[in-house]
């Protein structure tokens, strides 16, 4: 990295983290100002704060390099995610907002009993604890494996930062930071869209780019076929999809912090709807960005694997020797073939020779074909000579193009992008972990004296909680550099949580005749079973969401009318 | 967000109704839907 690029990364995040720390300097007066920023957000805060803290640093690294390998059929995961968002508008926010509490488990207690909520806030703080770690782990990992940072160092820096302003400013130093991180995410990314354009060779055009992936099945945005075993196609974007949104923005603190911050009910909805107009477009443009990726790379030489580490790991290995220089040298022919055939279908194309386009666009599924067989060599090599190590290269795909070929400057540019979708998504996290801790265990467990209850004592506590929060997420991302393929099991463990608890609050809203105790048991008894399942079956981890859901709903109900009558819930 | 300025949220800015909010959510969705299902067709092998 050139000392320009080092200016650009540095200067950004100084930049966005002193001006955030320096405005809200006297967040901690009060306990509102504090945990909702005095609820001042306007729309555009909102709705930039709950885009920022879902786009976390993985979002970037790994979804232009899964449609490069993939196509965009991802995108569907997001189809459900507008319709929630009007969902919430609808039915959660007036809610909120007419009882006025700091976090969304304060309603549980409101609505059934103080052992749901302590429940509803547990399994939030569990799942929340331990992935917020992992949104400072996944991008060190990266980083250190293609520029050679310490992961420890990257890590241990990372959460200092994060740590520092969230404890400073809360709510509010997290919102204001999000807006200067939002607004580098997107100027990096449309600048890295428009260079992948401007870098295809002469006479290749952005039509001639879509026209490509198209015919290699990389814009394949919509399936409407339902397969259970197909985990992203319109349906399952539609059900699993919306149930995790629901869940994801409805439920969890993280999210509903960034819209209990809101002005009044109209800046909270339309902070909201923003999200809801403008998430599909945004996910869209990262995947087009891994589509013009895999279209650069027909024209490029691609290495054999984006993963430097694990290739330089295989080449040390001198039993691996042979068959290593077999794989480069078969890679190499098949990708000037590959490059021949791409350049001979894009000018058939303009020549509108239709029989010509026909038998370039064959030899360039050959070739693909080819090339894929060799990865999978690639890949049971290195199960052979490296087992422990990771085959995978998606997720170092962008990164190595932008160090590969953008120019000065613009390379610090995106590697800010992606510190600052780490530092917003995970300052989210820690600030929701804090303020549920103190306002969900803290406050109604203490023996402490009401009159001692101070705003002012409460803010410090809600501050060391943060504090405490972050350092455990600090040991666990670098407790996580130990083991392996903890990301997919950190993520499937959200899902294994938040099913029991969109439950809760799906009986809370829409079950009113339903009373505590049967709430608390069917959710009991439904995390239990979600646990038994994942352990004992190959349900695919989204449908977790709608089942863990659907159950907490009917065994509330069952235990509703089989318990003898007792005081009903407000 | 606290429900004192609850009466000052009946009417959305912009657009005459939550409704209409709403339906311009879903709307947009159906049109990129729409859009996405033309790319796939449009450019598939």
């Amino acid at each position: 990295m050139s000392f320009l690029d080092w200016l650009v990364l540095g200067g950004t995040l100084l930049f966005i983290v002193g001006y955030g720390t320096w405005r809200t300097r006297r967040a901690g007066n009060s306990l509102d100002g504090y945990l909702l920023g005095g609820r001042q957000a306007r729309w555009w805060g909102v709705g930039l704060s709950i885009m920022a803290t879902q786009a976390s640093a993985v979002t970037f690294l790994s979804l232009p390099g899964q449609a490069y390998a993939d196509g965009m059929r991802f995108i569907q995961f997001y189809f459900g995610l507008p319709l929630a968002m009007v969902l919430i508008a609808v039915v959660a926010v007036p809610i909120y907002s007419r009882l006025g509490v700091y976090t969304a488990y304060e309603f549980l207690q409101t609505r059934f009993d103080r052992r749901t909520r302590t429940l509803a806030a547990g399994l939030f703080l569990v799942q929340r604890g331990f992935s917020n770690g992992l949104s400072l782990y996944a991008p060190a990992l990266v980083l250190s494996a293609i520029l050679g940072w310490d992961t420890t160092l990257t890590v241990c820096l990372l959460g200092a930062v994060m740590i520092t302003y969230t404890v400073s400013g809360g709510t509010r130093a997290v919102t204001v930071t999000q807006q200067g991180q939002m607004a580098v995410i997107f100027t990096g990314m449309v600048v890295a869209g428009y260079l992948l354009v401007h870098y295809l060779p002469a006479g290749v055009g952005f039509t001639d780019a879509l026209h490509v992936a198209g015919r290699m099945g990389k814009l394949n945005l919509v399936d409407f076929n339902f397969d259970w075993e197909n985990r992203y196609n319109f349906w399952t974007g539609m059900t699993g999809g919306l149930f995790l949104a629901l869940s994801y923005f409805g439920t969890d603190q993280s999210q509903v912090q960034r819209y209990l911050s809101g002005q009044s009910i109209t800046q909270s909805r339309l902070g909201l709807l923003l999200n809801g107009l403008v998430k599909v477009p945004m996910q869209f443009g990262i995947l087009l960005v891994g589509v013009l990726l895999f279209v650069f790379y027909l024209f490029q030489p691609a290495p054999l694997s984006f993963n430097r580490p694990v290739y330089e790991q295989v080449r040390m290995n001198s039993a691996a020797a042979p068959e290593m220089a077999r794989l480069e040298k078969e890679y190499a022919q098949v990708q000037q073939a590959q490059q021949a055939a791409a350049t001979a279908l894009v000018a058939a194309r303009h020549a509108q020779d239709a029989p010509t386009q026909a038998r370039a666009e064959q030899r360039l599924q050959t070739t693909q074909a080819a090339a894929a067989g060799l990865r999978t060599d690639w890949k049971a090599l290195v199960q052979r000579t490296a087992p422990t190590a990771d085959a995978k290269d998606t997720d170092y795909v962008f990164l190595s193009f932008v160090l590969r070929y953008l120019p000065q400057g613009v390379v610090g540019l995106l590697l800010a992008v992606v510190l600052s979708a780490a530092l917003g998504s995970a300052s989210s996290g820690l600030n929701s972990l804090g303020s549920t801790t103190v306002i969900d265990l803290y406050r109604p467990f203490t023996r402490r004296p009401l009159a001692l209850c101070t705003d002012k004592h409460l803010v410090r506590v809600s501050r060391g909680a943060t504090v405490g929060w972050g350092m455990l997420g600090i040991g666990f991302a670098l407790f996580a550099a130990r083991m392996e393929n903890l990301i997919q099991a950190v993520n499937i463990l959200g899902s294994l949580f938040y099913g029991t608890i969109l439950g809760i609050f799906a009986v809370a809203f829409f079950q009113k005749h339903v009373h505590g105790r049967a709430v608390f048991w069917a959710a009991v008894v439904t995390q239990v079973a979600t646990l038994l399942a994942f352990w004992l079956t190959d349900i695919a981890y989204l449908w977790y969401n709608v089942l863990g859901c659907f159950l907490v709903m009917g065994l509330a109900e069952l235990g509703q009318r089989a318990s003898p009558p007792g005081p009903l819930s407000r | 967000m606290t429900s004192s300025n609850a009466s000052a949220d009946d009417k959305p800015p912009l657009l005459p109704s939550w409704r209409a909010w709403y339906w311009l959510v879903l709307g947009a969705l159906a049109v990129e839907v729409a859009f996405f299902t033309y790319l796939t067709r449009s450019f598939a092998p």
